[in-house]
């Protein structure tokens, strides 16, 4: 049987292609109709669903159809939380978009499911050498790169400047000992012990916040959630059960609250400090406004004063579909878009995806990039962040590192809520994660 | 005659105050889905609405594509709840009334389908659906193309046909009398002409109520939908549609949109029930017997 | 649940005398074609869908496949399974443990409830409109029976409206791992209880009045009536409701998609969406089938335990 004709209204099909183009039969959705002459149509599949985002990625996309007549670029978008699964399904169903941008984290389990194809050697030199090494590990697996890496976010500590000045800190904490004073001075309850401002958000409302702050912490203590080789969990550890510790004392004093949403409890005032990636500051500036001016970035702190700086690094990358008829094509696209220099309003010369990064206020893994384009004008409290792809330390992205990530953050969760011990809570995260790293494929 | 004596208070309390309870959550839906911005969620919480205005279910229609997703749950359910009907009575006829070998193997194999659980055949049921052969761009060996999962087809084809369906069609058809049909026989009809103006005709309560139940069934389902429309968002249904704009906008602001969609989607199944419950109690009360 | 009748023979039409036994024969076989003719769309149905998926499934559970082509299936015997009840594995607990949790608690709740309406509602007028009211939900997508409860759930939702006005503090019901599992149950129970109520209305209509006579004339209470007249009369009833909510319970997980997501932690999840997520978010197609195997065979055990214990205390009466 031949495939229904899909309805493309609703799909934002941004190009002015003959409709016959698109009713082609069984040759797959995003194939193109395959005659000598018609254009080649690759799909890229994303998470910049909505919004700034979705405007920005577009932007260099229409650029790029508009000047390029053999292969064009219909982009696709769902959510962040159904990306996975819409991979994995639609891999399933042999209708895997051509080029996808999975988040780093999920590139090992990509790899071995054989969604992703290895850049070919050209690209890879070129991928090595443009960006920093933690974004091309990031975008690595078994030794392989596989893809660009685009969004690279670095986790810092956001501060509420005017509650901290209030109780008496002209700084933002550097230390964990002056974080925990910090968060204990900035605490303020009402007369029924209802918390008005929590000193430091420890939120359980989504793995950013959960599992990204968690990390930040050991990575700057100097701790690792999994071993260098990725078999085993580095995390029941010094360093990680001074983390929960610190953790669980923030929790048992009040200074956390982790049922309050610190999305929405931080930009109105009522959180003084939270530990998260730059990419909020894109979205505090426009939804505090003039209160933003109050809101500052300082690198995470470290246990002890002399420490030496370090925090998570995550990102996602552009890849290729092992299924693309195309490949050639997509990874020609993929180099146009990631690391072909163009001149950008202020002049400066940058890749499209540093400035499509730089405007919604994210970085990509080249710094000298995101440093031009901050020089002139951009948000200083995204420097911190940029500073510290210098010192961060990236996700771990083994083939099951998304299921570790689930677990660790289940148990987190109930260290939290106080159905854990820190000591059973490091204890269950080795063995839970150890068996689900350990599992040979 | 003594337990309806007198007035049973106790027991009306506790039916009618359970019975409130069933129904407010729907009440609750209901008026949320006047609520204006802000005005969900706000504390302390108020039942009613401050105004009735319809800007909600305005939003919900240009938020949603409900005309697609309206489609797709129309064409998904009447292609489960005909094809049901279908297989149920033509095997519930043959089972009941025809005589050939292996029948009682085959009504046993017809009741061993109700022991599966369906949660066992999700994984299996997708991934035949996409490696079904010759189809979406698949070779005889199934691989290269989407195969089934690429349209509507794959909505309905894990419940075109029900094991309970069949099972209940034959008890009915049972009690037409022998006679009737071997009179016909004799007049020269064949079966598939007995089934037509017979088997139909005279098992037509079961059939309504067996359409009933596989409608809402169908109209309701939700997890194989999900499944599907992540292959494919261009089959999505209503429930799908509902969920993925609830999941992913701003909760506070958009619950009065989604509770707008939410009236709608229920009404046509609620409508339905409501004019033909009898048929559908009966059913759910036949399900027992089984 | 499967339903141990034999097919009832028809009765044999009483055949003509004329015809000869050739003719008989050409009859029976034309009789056997069309009868298959008619069964053909089922039974190719049950074999692409039943059969086939589930020897499909039985491969899969003792496979790994991490890809998508069909020739990489590697078998690895009961690896899959082993690995579910492996140190560390969290399909044991929490995950099974609050499977059982919640179809125990669905249960025990709708089926009390269930059983004081219906023994109330035989008393009333209207029982059509009470019946009507109680099924509301029954006919309701899950995606607005969970919607619903998890905005009233919410701290600016009705249940805690109720909660403030009655003087009592909120309760972030879903977000606190504490009372997730319970809020999941009472929604589900809800969402059951109508047909229960039911069943159980029908059964008791088939109790006959003279037994209830017989009661009231040796003076027995309304109590003692419930429960040395009514519960034992109700048990086919009863068990029916039992079986198949405990069914539902066992194996569902629209709802707690809707509402929770198995979260928070992994207060809510249950083993059907343990199963989905392995397979869809993880590709890991074997550890999920192995899953959905070991939840089958759960279901069975617990099905066939109970029709065992009914029996077993029906002879005992």
């Amino acid at each position: 049987m031949t495939r229904p004709r899909r309805g493309l209204g609703r799909r934002h099909f941004a190009l002015a292609l003959p409709s016959a183009l698109l009713a082609s039969g069984c040759a797959g959705r995003h194939q193109g109709t395959g005659r000598p002459g018609d254009p080649i149509v690759l799909t890229l599949l994303t998470h910049y669903s909505s919004g700034v985002l979705r405007k920005a990625l577009q932007e260099p996309v229409d650029e790029w159809n508009a000047t390029h007549d053999r292969v064009k670029v219909r982009t696709e978008a769902v959510e962040f939380t159904d990306l996975l699964t819409t991979f994995m399904v639609r891999q399933a169903a042999g209708q895997g978009a051509d080029i996808i941008q999975p988040y780093c984290l999920w590139t090992g389990q990509l790899v071995r499911a054989g969604v992703l194809r290895p850049a070919p050697p050209e690209h890879a030199e070129e991928i090595r050498r443009g960006y920093s090494a933690a974004a091309v590990r990031a975008a690595s697996a078994a030794g392989g790169v596989y893809g660009y890496p685009t969004e690279v976010q670095t986790y810092a500590l956001y501060c509420n400047t005017r509650l901290l000045r209030a109780a008496g800190f002209g700084e933002p904490p550097r230390t964990w000992p002056e974080l925990e004073e910090a968060a204990a001075r900035t605490t303020r309850r009402d007369g029924y012990g209802n918390t008005l401002v929590q000193g430091f958000g420890l939120s359980v409302y989504d793995d950013s916040t959960t599992v990204g702050q968690t990390l930040a912490l050991l990575n700057a203590a100097g701790g690792r959630f999994v071993t260098a080789d990725g078999g085993r969990t580095a995390l029941d550890s010094p360093a990680g059960r001074a983390v929960f510790e610190l953790e669980h004392r923030l929790v048992a004093r009040g200074a956390s609250v982790p049922g309050v949403n610190v999305y929405q409890a931080f930009p109105s005032g009522q959180v003084a400090m939270v530990i998260s990636a730059g990419w909020w500051t894109g979205s505090l500036r426009p939804l505090m406004g003039a209160d933003y001016r109050e809101v500052g970035v300082a690198p995470v702190p470290v246990p002890a004063a002399g420490d030496r700086h370090a925090t998570l690094s995550t990102g996602f990358l552009l890849g290729v579909n092992a299924a693309c008829r195309h490949p050639d094509e997509a990874w020609e696209f993929l180099r146009w878009l990631n690391a072909d220099r163009t001149r950008v309003r202020g002049g400066a010369t940058v890749t499209r995806m540093s400035a499509l990064q730089a405007a919604v206020g994210s970085l990509t893994g080249r710094a000298d990039d995101i440093r031009t384009l901050l020089g002139r004008g951009g948000d200083p409290n995204l420097r911190p962040f940029l500073d510290a792809l210098a010192y961060a330390v990236p996700e771990p992205n083994g083939p099951g590192a998304q299921q570790a990530k689930t677990l660790l953050r289940a148990n987190i969760e109930a260290l939290w809520t106080g159905q854990q011990s820190v000591d059973q809570a490091l204890r269950s995260i080795r063995r839970q994660v150890d068996r689900e790293v350990a599992r040979s494929w | 005659m003594s337990r309806r004596r007198r007035f049973p208070l106790l027991s009306y309390l506790l039916v009618v105050s359970g019975a409130v309870l069933m129904v407010v959550p729907f009440l609750d839906m209901v008026m949320t889905s006047f609520k204006g911005p802000g005005e969900s969620g706000r504390l302390p919480y108020r039942f009613l609405p401050e105004t009735f205005g319809l800007a909600n279910y305005r939003a919900a229609l240009t938020q949603l594509n409900l005309p697609l997703l309206f489609r797709n749950s129309v064409t998904v359910t009447a292609l489960i709840t005909v094809s049901v009907l279908l297989t149920s009575s033509l095997a519930g006829y043959a089972l009941a009334k025809l005589r050939f070998p292996g029948r009682d193997l085959v009504f046993r194999l017809v009741l061993t389908t109700m022991m599966f659980p369906p949660f066992l055949f999700f994984v299996p049921h997708f991934l035949i659906l996409s490696h079904w052969p010759l189809a979406g761009g698949n070779d005889l060996f199934g691989r290269g193309g989407a195969g089934l999962t690429a349209s509507i087809v794959a909505l309905a084809m894990p419940f075109l046909v029900n094991g309970f369906g069949i099972f209940l069609t034959r008890q009915f058809v049972i009690s037409i009398p022998d006679e009737i049909l071997e009179a016909a026989r004799l007049d020269g009809a064949g079966e598939f002409t007995l089934w037509w103006r017979i088997v139909l005709p005279q098992t037509k309560p079961v059939l309504v109520t067996l359409a009933l139940l596989t409608f809402v069934d169908a109209w309701n389902e939700y997890i194989w939908a999900l499944l599907i429309s992540t292959a494919d968002p261009d089959v999505m249904t209503l429930p799908v549609g509902i969920q993925l704009l609830q999941d992913h906008v701003d909760p506070t602001r958009t619950m009065p949109v989604v509770m707008a969609a939410l009236v709608l989607s229920v009404l046509p199944v609620l409508a339905l029930f409501l004019v033909l419950q009898k048929h559908y109690v009966r059913g759910v009360l036949l399900s027992g017997l089984k | 649940m499967v339903n141990t009748l034999a097919p009832e023979t028809t009765a044999p039409a009483t055949r003509r005398p004329q015809r000869t036994a050739t003719g008989r024969d050409r009859a029976r076989r034309r009789q056997s074609a069309v009868a298959y003719l008619f069964l053909a769309p089922a039974l190719l149905f049950f074999a692409a869908f039943l059969v086939l998926p589930l020897g499909f499934a039985l491969l899969l559970s003792t496979s790994r496949w991490a890809g998508f082509d069909l020739s990489d299936i590697r078998p690895v015997g009961a690896a899959n399974f082993t690995g579910l009840f492996a140190d560390g594995s969290t399909f044991l607990a929490p995950v099974l443990t609050n499977t059982l949790l919640f179809a125990l608690g669905t249960v025990a709740l709708a089926l009390a409830g269930s059983v004081l309406v219906a023994t109330c509602i035989d008393k009333l007028r209207l029982q059509g409109l009470w019946r009507t009211l109680y099924f509301l939900p029954m006919v309701t997508t899950v995606v607005a029976v969970g919607n619903v409860w998890k905005y009233m759930y919410e701290p600016g939702g009705l249940v805690n409206g109720v909660l403030n006005a009655l003087g009592l503090g909120s309760v972030a019901f879903l977000q606190d791992p504490h009372t997730a599992l319970p809020a999941v149950v009472v929604v589900q129970a809800w969402a059951s209880a109508g047909s229960a109520v039911l069943v159980l209305t029908a059964g008791l209509k088939s109790v006959p009045g003279t037994y209830y006579e017989a009661a009231a004339l040796d003076g027995a209470g309304a109590v003692t009536v419930f429960w040395r007249i009514t519960l034992p009369l109700l048990r086919p009833s009863l068990l029916f409701v039992c079986v198949t909510q405990f069914l539902t319970g066992l194996q569902s997980f629209a709802l707690i998609t809707v509402m929770t997501k198995g979260g928070p932690g992994n207060a809510t999840a249950v083993a059907a969406l343990e199963m989905y997520r392995q397979a869809f978010s993880y590709g890991d197609w074997g550890t999920a089938s192995a899953a959905a195997f070991v939840l089958f065979v759960v279901v069975l055990v617990i099905t066939l335990g109970q029709l065992w214990l009914f029996r077993r205390r029906g002879e005992d009466t």
